[in-house]
């Protein structure tokens, strides 16, 4: 498929994450998730050329249409951005010259609507970018062959459009490239090929947009990336993975935390770039591995493809974070031979609101047509898409013009039908036989993708919005099957990302007596029962899992932090820096490793760790940390402004977040700092001002600023707060005792 | 029967005589005034143009059939009809899909209006009798492309080949012509 994105989206959506690295760190998930808005500028768009085009007097007047005046606008806006020297179309359609040669193909297959591509049915979604024609443009086409394609006033004629040769957005900050040509044989049937290109970087970087240039444009059909977090396809074809690996779709793992895929990453020759929304740049770190997943169409001659992708890094980690979903009914696909309606259903029912902000439906061959609508839960059908004529060949990511809301409770519905038939031109059995779903392009498929963004940032004590996504989309998925293990251990870990730990450990449970050798499954128990307060038994679970999986990271791992816990340091230390054998490039090792090291008092060591995990790790929850960790460090040796600027980092991550603030006002009193010290903490208790310990804390310096008018209202409203809080009450009556 | 689904005899040989490039160039420019060797028994024109990816597609297979019956005495010609593909851009796109063998340059498309066909790929089979070509098949290939647009994974039905081994057998054919699907030959006029 290509659905490797959805494939991969498969596993890495529905994310098979351990949470035993992740416990270290409770699910503190970046807050604030405000709503994307709509990037569409609509006074750019090619409908809105062509209808000034349209508009004119002199078509309305006769509609004999000229190359000059309405034709070149139409190809200029609908085609040439294939057909262009150079490009992936087959010819150029820039000249007068070229559009006349090529004249009764353009006018065979607009009026077909085989050209430009596009499939959705207008009226049911309404997505950026449309290349269809109106009917209005398919009769402009008709009359300007039918003329005999006239010119036209030469005065009328647009300049043609540029188109680079190379990347689009100029130089990407990383170029990735395959290692090994791959050789195309000159026919056949299609080719379904996968190839992986490790990230070579050893920081991680987020990436606002990519390019691909495939080498030889027209052979790429389509093409799909999926990031293997944890480079496990690699792994599993070690002596041939430079050539690339055969194969229409794959899963790959998700890796270790909570980070679900949340973009299409799907390519065609027409849309080269694949830029996305400000806000939502996506994670690419040391060990990950992009896969591209290509559908490669025989030229005719032989062909060497040596595709490169170029990323273009974003300044600033993720503010938004967008979700894939999917609906799926693989399990109901056994269509018999001949059957030419053969339909599945799905559905869902979100448990909160979202903003679909694109959608992806993926059959293979046999798909016919697909309807997805959405019931709010007034009643009112909102549709999401309707394709009457699927084609593989023909597939692709849809993104809405503006972000369609669904509010809590609406039931989103997928419906595909199956022609199985010999009527089906696309069938690859002559004749039909019975077809089940599979991963080969002669199986089939009923996946249907959506990106939505949650509608309402995190409430405080919530859990992330996702994850509610998550355990629900685990929930559909085990209602059509029961015993699916993704499912049942994705599941889990989204019960124990919400804090249902209880829940989350009986689902570990039943997996376990299914596969009572799965380490993954015991270390996510553990995990669980440890977050229940149960560490003795959480101990023997881990070591369970180390003993079954003695190369998986995860269990060691929270055997090493268990050791941490227990005030164990030196044993901690051992046991990290073996880990690190294993996952160097494991940014809770390196986390563990620090803390550690600090617990013994190795402040410099401990740095450099924490270091390492940063540029490994620059945001989110673990980010947060690594810098207080430095920042506690930094202050051991007296670095007391470079503690400053790691806590200022700190708080820079997690705006709404009080607890750097005080942090960093500490230290900054520490520094004699005393101004800057009152103002961060004023802003701490701006955003919490129930805090008896900050108000006292504000006190403090405000009484050795020498303001102990202010200083004697702090002590009292901490006590205000907490009648009990002894440290307030003594600190006032010093203050008092002193005047 | 067989010789009912036959289309009318061309008298190709008739029509040529006289005329300086009967069959139109060769890469060279050369005239071209046989299709057939002493021994031929079957001629098949395949309809190709340069830049019309269907009809690239199909050289692999064109390849294929021609090795096929290698030693059946068929001869096959590629045929270059449209304005465009002078014999420079015909030999540089030979060369580029490395194809060899006979290669025409159909300049006054006098080799489109004796095989009636209308597009590239088409391919079109003549039988040899005596002195004259008559014209067995004309049409697609295969039924890999059912229009622009609509294409099987994989063919079913193999017109040409099938026309080909039954002309060779003296067969009939049981579809004489079919429809091509591909890009329409550029008429002369239209691009002068």
């Amino acid at each position: 498929m290509l659905s490797p994105s959805k494939a991969a989206s498969f596993y890495a959506g529905a994310a098979l994450f351990a949470i035993a690295a992740s416990s270290f760190v409770q699910y503190r998930l970046p807050v604030g998730v405000p709503i994307a808005a709509a990037k569409e500028d609509p006074t750019r768009s090619a409908e809105t050329v062509l209808t000034s085009t349209q508009g004119t007097p002199a078509h309305q007047a006769l509609p004999v249409a000229t190359w000059d005046h309405d034709i070149a606008p139409l190809l200029y806006a609908k085609c040439t951005s294939c057909h262009h020297p150079g490009g992936a179309g087959p010819f150029s359609l820039l000249s007068y010259e070229d559009a006349r040669r090529w004249a009764p193909q353009i006018l065979k297959v607009t009026q077909s609507r085989f050209m430009p591509p596009w499939l959705p049915e207008p009226g049911y979604g309404d997505f950026a970018g449309s290349r269809r024609l109106s009917d209005k443009e398919l009769e402009l086409i008709k009359s300007w062959v039918a003329a005999g394609t006239p010119m036209g006033n030469t005065e009328d004629a647009p300049a043609p459009p540029s188109y680079p040769s190379q990347w689009t957005l100029g130089q990407p900050d990383l170029v990735l490239t395959v290692e090994e040509p791959y050789r195309l044989a000159p026919g056949g049937e299609d080719v379904f090929h996968n190839f992986i290109l490790p990230y070579p970087l050893r920081i991680t970087h987020y990436i606002r947009a990519l390019e691909i240039l495939p080498s030889v444009p027209s052979i790429v059909h389509h093409a799909n990336i999926l990031i293997d977090r944890t480079a496990e396809f690699r792994r599993q074809h070690p002596l041939d993975w430079k050539q690339g690996i055969a194969g229409m779709e794959l899963t790959v793992d998700a890796g270790d935390s909570f980070d679900p895929d949340g973009h299409f990453l799907f390519w065609k020759p027409d849309t080269p770039v694949v830029i996305e929304p400000a806000g939502m740049p996506w994670r690419l770190g040391p060990g990950n591995d992009l896969i591209l997943n290509t559908h490669l169409k025989p030229s005719g001659k032989s062909e060497n493809i040596q595709a490169e992708i170029g990323l273009y890094f974003a300044d600033s980690p993720p503010t938004q974070m967008p979700m894939l979903l999917e609906l799926d009914r693989d399990d109901a696909l056994d269509i018999p031979a001949g059957r030419s309606n053969f339909t599945v259903e799905d559905e869902m029912t979100l448990p909160v609101d979202v903003q679909v902000l694109g959608i992806y439906p993926h059959a293979h061959y046999l798909g016919k047509e697909m309807q997805c609508w959405a019931i709010l839960p007034d009643g009112k059908k909102e549709w999401l898409i309707w394709i009457r004529n699927w084609d593989i060949d023909r597939q692709s990511v849809y993104s809405y013009k503006r972000p369609v809301l669904l509010t809590k409770g609406t039931v989103v519905h997928m419906r595909f039908t199956y022609d199985n038939s010999n009527m089906n031109p696309h069938n690859p059995h002559d004749p039909p036989v019975r077809v089940k779903a599979g991963n080969r392009s002669e199986d089939e498929m009923a996946h249907l993708w959506l990106q939505v963004l949650p509608a309402n940032p995190q409430k405080e004590h919530q859990p992330d919005p996702r994850l509610l996504l998550e355990e629900m989309w685990m929930r559909s998925r085990l209602r059509k099957m029961p015993n699916d293990y993704i499912s049942l251990y994705n599941l889990g870990t989204a019960l124990a990302g919400e804090g249902k730990t209880s829940a989350a450990a009986d689902i570990f449970r039943k997996i376990l007596r299914a596969k009572p050798d799965d380490g993954r499954s015991w270390n996510a128990l553990g995990t669980v029962t440890e977050s229940m307060g149960d560490w003795k038994q959480a101990q023997e679970i881990y070591k369970k899992a180390a003993a079954i999986e003695p190369e998986n990271c995860d269990a060691r791992f929270n055997l090493a932090r268990l050791d941490l816990r227990q005030d164990l340091p030196s044993e901690a230390e051992t046991s990290f820096r073996a880990l690190l054998g294993s996952c160097p490039d494991d940014p809770d090792v390196r986390n563990g490793l620090g803390l550690a090291l600090l617990a013994r008092e190795q402040y410099a060591p401990a740095q450099t760790e924490f270091l390492r995990a940063l540029t490994l790790n620059p945001s989110g929850a673990l980010a947060l940390d690594l810098h207080e960790h430095l920042a506690f460090a930094y202050v051991q040796t007296g670095r007391l402004d470079d503690a400053i600027s790691q806590l200022r980092e700190a708080v820079n991550l997690a705006r709404a977040d009080p607890a750097p603030h005080s942090l960093l006002a500490q230290v900054l009193a520490q520094a004699g700092q005393l101004h800057e010290a009152i103002e961060e903490e004023k802003s701490a208790l701006r955003l919490n001002n129930k805090d008896a310990e900050g108000w006292n804390s504000l006190a403090v310096y405000e009484a050795r600023s020498g303001d102990k008018e202010a200083a004697r209202q702090g002590f009292e409203q901490a006590l205000r707060i907490d009648p009990n809080n002894l440290r307030a009450r003594a600190n006032l009556s010093h203050l008092i005792e002193k005047r | 029967m067989a010789q009912h689904l036959i289309r009318p005899i061309l008298f190709l040989a008739l029509i040529v005589s006289g005329q300086s490039a009967p069959f139109g160039i060769d890469l060279r420019g050369r005239p071209i005034g046989h299709l057939n060797l002493p021994d031929t028994r079957v001629v098949v024109l395949f309809f190709a143009s340069s830049d019309c990816p269907i009809s690239n597609r199909y050289i692999p297979e064109i390849l294929r059939l021609r090795q096929e019956f290698a030693a059946q005495h068929v001869v096959f010609w590629w045929v270059f009809p449209n304005p465009e593909d002078t014999p420079e851009i015909a030999q540089e796109h030979q060369r580029q899909f490395s194809v060899d063998g006979n290669t025409i340059i159909d300049i006054g498309q006098t080799l489109v209006r004796l095989a009636h066909v209308t597009a590239t790929p088409e391919s079109a089979v003549f039988v040899v009798s005596g002195d004259s070509l008559r014209e067995a098949y004309h049409g697609r290939v295969d039924d890999r492309y059912l229009s622009l647009g609509q294409e099987r994974t994989r063919p079913i039905r193999h017109d040409l080949e099938e026309a080909i081994s039954n002309a060779l057998h003296g067969k009939p054919i049981s579809r004489p012509t079919t429809t091509p699907v591909g890009c329409s030959i550029v008429p002369l006029a239209a691009a002068q």
